[in-house]
């Protein structure tokens, strides 16, 4: 694969892997581990939301897959007796298996129609969350009584997942598998099509890849890693509630990636930080909250539309061009 | 014969754009689709590739039914084309154009790409020095590292052709290769297309340049409103009434 600029995936994951393990020698404090914590489950819900962006597609549904993952295992484990581990792995497999026909569905059509279409699912599931099956999903007044994850036995002794602590060991963990997952995806040949594919679809078609097929792959992966947040979610919180999964979560989550840049795989993880830090900062605001995000994303799109994620590599050409103005005039096939 | 239009038509609404064409492709040949704006020639195109779906007739390629098939399978099959404005990547560089383009030659499953293991790695090197050959060959070695939409118009047409290439298919089919060249780089690309014919490639090309179809094409097919009018050698078409006709225009024959 081509040399491409910016941050290399090694280095860049490594940085992410170091700050996690960071946050609790750094502090105890329950308050700081909940905000960590719950960076953590947003960033597995943008990477992979970016992750379908990376096709040019705007999943509105993103987080309907994670509320699928989430209504799952607290099904599986409170009602069916599962394990917490073996519904880890179970749960966002359900959510995978809906986005099946889902996808097949929705991706016949692309842009603006695809947004419509997801969009509506959204919504549909909502409502199916707070009104059906009342007696299983809890409807309106939510799904509660949902366990903490089981203790995890190991060698002798066993962990319990009681605590702030260990509960941010165990989305730490989920986090690095997802981000090494999709981090090294987008610098393999699936990120080389998948940015074909966004670019122009049918010469992409032409040349032989199955554009379809391939959207519905990143669809399908995509909602499995909604689903593991999803789980996660389910059994910190305890429970769950239909408005958890709909369209206010779902914007932050589009906020936070395209604050970021969609165009990278970097940039929901500076969207998630930032914004994240931000909104802890402007707690005071609570309802305006969501105000100063809508303000900050048209600025953002108005400013560097690339995200902030583009911002170092602006500020480095801008140098250039006062450093170099010179320099570069004699420069051989200088683009037009 | 390696490509075979059987009595294929298309209609776009009340518009006929291609009636009743048969022809066919014979291998290693360069075969030059002619006629005046409008005749169809394009429309042929995207049918044989997949892009528009035929109204009625079919398409064999190598003895099998195309025709119907999604243009990534025909790619497959060994079809891949060009389009008549220079289509790219514009925002990727020149080689990951090319090695999007190889796809289909490329590691793509999903666990060795994870793990990376030896395999994956030694297909995806070698892979990477493909292309890196095929754009040395066409003189665009020097800017692989660039953005493809950063090109200069030769450079991009080159491009353009290298992606083709890339996918390795048999029947290559281009879309005007020399629209906006220069004399020079005219000649060039045509003689890289007969370099082609001698390594066994079959071309079928769309080309508004009569002189450079004339000298370039071992046979030439000419659309007039979606129907074919004549077939043969170069010279055969130079001197045919009806070609003259449809290029000249004759008043009374045309309401």
């Amino acid at each position: 694969m081509s040399r491409r600029p910016g941050l290399s995936p090694a280095l860049g994951f490594g940085l992410l892997a170091v700050a996690g393990v960071a946050v609790p020698v750094l502090t105890r404090d329950s308050y700081y581990l909940d905000v960590a914590t719950a960076m953590l489950m947003n960033l597995v819900l943008t990477l992979s939301l970016r992750f379908e962006m990376s096709t040019g597609q705007l999943n509105m549904a993103h987080i309907s897959f994670m509320g699928i993952g989430a209504y799952a295992s607290a099904l599986l484990v409170t009602r069916a007796g599962w394990s917490f581990w073996a519904s880890l792995v179970a749960a966002p497999l359900v959510a995978a298996l809906v986005a099946v026909p889902v996808g097949r569905i929705a991706l016949r059509v692309s842009g603006p129609y695809y947004f419509l279409i997801t969009f509506a699912f959204l919504e549909v599931l909502r409502l199916f969350f707070n009104n059906s099956f009342v007696d299983y999903l809890g409807g309106p007044s939510g799904l509660v009584e949902i366990p903490r994850p089981h203790p995890l036995p190991l060698s002798g002794g066993a962990i319990a997942f009681t605590g702030k602590l260990p509960q941010y060991w165990l989305m730490y963990a989920l986090f690095l598998v997802a981000a090494a997952v999709l981090i090294r995806l987008e610098y393999s040949r699936f990120g080389l099509v998948a940015s074909a594919i966004r670019q122009r679809d049918l010469l992409a078609e032409t040349l032989g890849v199955d554009v379809i097929r391939y959207k519905l792959g990143v669809f399908v992966l995509g909602s499995f890693f909604a689903g593991v947040a999803g789980v996660f979610f389910a059994h910190s919180h305890q429970v769950l509630h239909s408005s958890d999964f709909g369209l206010e979560p779902m914007v932050l989550l589009v906020v936070f990636t395209v604050i970021g840049g969609a165009q990278s795989v970097w940039g929901p993880v500076v969207g998630t930080l930032v914004l994240s830090v931000t909104s802890e900062l402007l707690r005071e605001l609570h309802h305006y909250e969501i105000l100063v995000y809508g303000a900050v994303l048209m600025v953002v799109m108005l400013v560097f539309p690339e995200g902030l994620v583009s911002l170092p590599g602006r500020i480095t050409r801008a140098l250039d061009r006062r450093r170099g103005s010179k320099a570069r005039a004699v420069g051989a096939r200088v683009a037009p | 014969m390696l490509l075979e239009l059987r009595d294929v038509s298309k209609r776009f609404g009340g518009l006929q754009a291609v009636t009743g064409l048969s022809m066919t492709v014979a291998p290693r040949t360069i075969h030059g689709l002619i006629g005046p704006n409008g005749a169809g020639k394009s429309t042929v195109f995207n049918l044989l590739t997949g892009v528009l779906p035929l109204s009625s007739g079919e398409i064999v390629f190598k003895g099998a039914r195309v025709s119907g098939l999604r243009p990534s399978e025909i790619c497959r099959r060994g079809i891949a084309r060009t389009f008549q404005a220079t289509t790219l990547f514009r925002e990727s560089t020149v080689l990951d154009n090319v090695l999007i383009a190889s796809h289909l030659h490329a590691a793509m499953a999903f666990v060795p790409t994870l793990i990376g293991t030896a395999a994956y790695r030694d297909r995806e090197r070698s892979v990477c020095t493909g292309a890196q050959g095929l754009l040395a060959s066409l003189g665009l070695a020097d800017v692989a590292d660039q953005r493809a939409g950063s090109l200069p118009h030769r450079d991009q047409k080159a491009l353009c052709l290298a992606m083709v290439l890339a996918t390795a298919a048999e029947l290559v089919i281009l879309d005007e290769p020399l629209a906006g060249l220069t004399a020079q780089e005219s000649a060039d690309t045509m003689a890289v297309l007969r370099a082609l014919r001698a390594e066994g490639k079959t071309i079928l090309l769309v080309e508004h340049d009569m002189r450079a179809v004339m000298g370039l094409c071992d046979v030439i097919t000419v659309l007039d409103h979606g129907v074919r009018i004549a077939e043969g050698t170069p010279r055969d078409i130079q001197a045919n009434p009806a070609v003259i006709e449809a290029y000249l225009g004759a008043e009374e024959s045309r309401a």
